[in-house]
């Protein structure tokens, strides 16, 4: 598909393969529009107005469509997130297990507050709902990857490792 | 001890294709695909079977409500719901990891029963390790020969709660907010783009291949009258052993904790979440409570999608209900005002009691609140937070009046 009207393109030509793919996926274009969101998210860290509009010309959808699904859903972003994106889970088990121990840790690590980015832009970490992970509780996100059973000695290990 | 979905469980590779089909994997598939379409409802009508994601509906019965291809004319899809975000559930997450084709397998059967051509696995999208496993299995059965009557593809959510909610899940897959639908039409009528769609819960679809292989009467036989077969407890908090546990339908709650390895450190039980932090929570009082749809309701309480969370005696009630009522207040779309606003509402009082600056009038309101919630939101989330909150106030009362008092 061409796009006929002014909407710029913020993407590569790479990149807007990869959309373009998810629009011809599923049996109808606009079930793709989640996955494409997602794609953004993870090469932008947030999704800009101008993606958003990219995305509604692409998807045949109007830009506010496309801007109320990205603000609708919490793994969509307005605001850049680090390069890796740490989530702590703060469902009752891992409540129970110590979460409120591990959210000082990684202000403290981190030395940033929640949903704000380290100087060097590596770093953000935020408190998520239930991660399915109660039974290895305090559950951490890692870029999309759980990890259960966190301590304060493995996240200063996950830090430095990711760096 | 009856086990069917797990009892495979100690195979180290039965994720992969080969161990899966020695250990006697796709039969059930096999069998499914030399029966009529109505035979193979009515063998699972027989069994009993109930929706394992939570609602407890009865799984051949809403196969049945799919309207015939001469009335409804076009394609029927199938959606596997591994959208598990209850608090305290993370069964489904298991299921996928240890036997993805159980579940593939599974769909294949219902996809055959409703005449479906099209099949989809929601995943959720923290679920990435899931995602991936799922792709592997897909490609391994693509090469088979049994997804010649339906195609199967994968989509990730991305991080809301009430995705999880068929109706609301229909409308992620469509790429919109997820906002319930207010049924009827329910979505075998109306589902996906609009055209009849089954969804099915992840623990739910695994049972098929094994009724299939063994019969509706066996499964019905393993559980309780209304309610066959067994159910995946997962099991965390105040336990020595947290993890999944395979019981049959009907199971004493206290043979469930036992397994479990008991209350952690010898401490006493103060209270047991049996389905996920939106039921209400038993008591000690409550061990002997049958653990299936229908018994655990006289307890007032539901089995849920079977995630408990064991509380010791340390735990404060305000606490656990303040928590519960951030994650609904979090999760609540938006869409209805009561909800949105009542959610709201009754986290900010219970923070307040919380940090002690609670005023005697916070119980009753707090009641108030989730009664003048109830009844007038299109969801089962809205009316979650004044039962949860209820529940927690009536069977803790000292908990609530001691911070209230201090304040």
């Amino acid at each position: 598909m061409t796009l006929t009207t002014m909407v710029k393109s913020p993407f590569t030509p790479e990149q807007e393969a990869v959309l373009k793919k998810w629009t011809a996926f599923y049996p109808h274009k606009q079930m793709g529009l989640i996955e494409a969101l997602r794609s953004v998210q993870e090469w932008d860290r947030h999704i800009k107005p101008e993606a958003a509009a990219y995305l509604a010309e692409l998807f045949g959808l109007p830009f506010n469509h496309v801007w109320g699904v990205a603000t609708f859903f919490p793994s969509f972003t307005t605001k850049p997130t680090g390069k890796h994106r740490i989530g702590l889970c703060r469902g009752l088990s891992c409540w129970l297990a110590g979460s409120p121990l591990m959210a000082k840790k990684l202000q403290s690590t981190l030395g940033v507050a929640a949903r704000e980015v380290t100087k060097d832009g590596r770093f953000s970490w935020e408190e998520m709902e239930c991660l399915g992970a109660c039974e290895q509780g305090p559950a951490l996100l890692v870029n999309d990857r759980l990890q259960g059973a966190a301590t304060e000695e493995k996240i200063s290990l996950l830090v430095k490792e990711l760096k | 001890m009856t086990k069917i979905l797990t009892q495979h469980f100690d195979e180290p590779k039965l994720h992969e294709l080969e161990t899966y089909r020695r250990l006697g994997g796709y039969k059930g598939l096999e069998k499914a695909l030399g029966m009529s379409r109505k035979d193979v409802t009515e063998e699972v009508k027989k069994s009993n079977l109930r929706g394992l994601g939570g609602a407890g509906f009865p799984t051949g019965g809403k196969w049945e409500t799919v309207p015939p291809e001469e009335k409804s004319p076009g394609p029927r899809y199938v959606v596997v719901n591994c959208d598990e975000s209850e608090p305290g559930c993370f069964k489904d997450r298991v299921l996928v990891t240890r036997a993805p084709h159980q579940v593939i397998e599974g769909a294949l059967i219902v996809a055959h029963a409703v005449d479906a051509h099209d099949a989809f696995i929601f995943v959720r999208g923290e679920y990435q390790n899931q995602y991936d496993v799922f792709a592997k299995a897909i490609a391994e059965a693509e090469g088979t020969g049994y997804m010649k009557h339906c195609s199967m593809k994968l989509m990730r959510g991305a991080g809301a709660y009430i995705s999880g909610l068929d109706t609301a899940l229909l409308e992620t897959m469509e790429g919109k907010k997820a906002w319930p639908r207010q049924p009827p039409p329910f979505p075998t009528v109306f589902g996906l783009m609009g055209r009849p769609t089954v969804v099915n819960n992840v623990e739910t679809v695994s049972m098929l291949p094994h009724i299939l292989v063994n019969g509706g009467e066996w499964f019905a036989k393993i559980g309780v009258p209304k309610s066959g077969g067994t159910v995946v407890f997962s099991i965390s908090g105040h336990v020595e052993k947290p993890g999944v546990y395979e019981f049959p339908m009907g199971v004493k709650l206290r043979e469930v904790l036992a397994a479990a390895g008991g209350v952690r450190g010898g401490r006493r039980l103060k209270a047991v979440i049996p389905g996920g932090t939106s039921m209400p929570p038993l008591l000690e009082k409550d061990l002997d409570v049958s653990m299936d749809f229908d018994s655990i309701r006289a307890a007032g309480t539901m089995l849920g999608a079977g995630g408990m969370v064991v509380l010791d005696e340390t735990v404060d009630a305000v606490e656990v209900a303040h928590i519960i009522g951030r994650f609904l207040t979090h999760e609540s779309c938006g869409q209805c005002t009561p909800c949105r606003e009542g959610s709201a509402w009754t986290e900010r009082i219970l923070e307040r009691v919380l940090d002690g600056k609670g005023t005697p009038e916070d119980l009753p309101n707090l009641t108030r609140l989730g009664e003048n919630v109830a009844g007038k939101v299109i969801c089962a989330l809205g009316e979650t937070v004044g039962v949860v909150t209820r529940a927690y106030m009536t069977r803790f009362p000292e908990d609530f009046k001691k911070r209230i008092s201090n304040g």
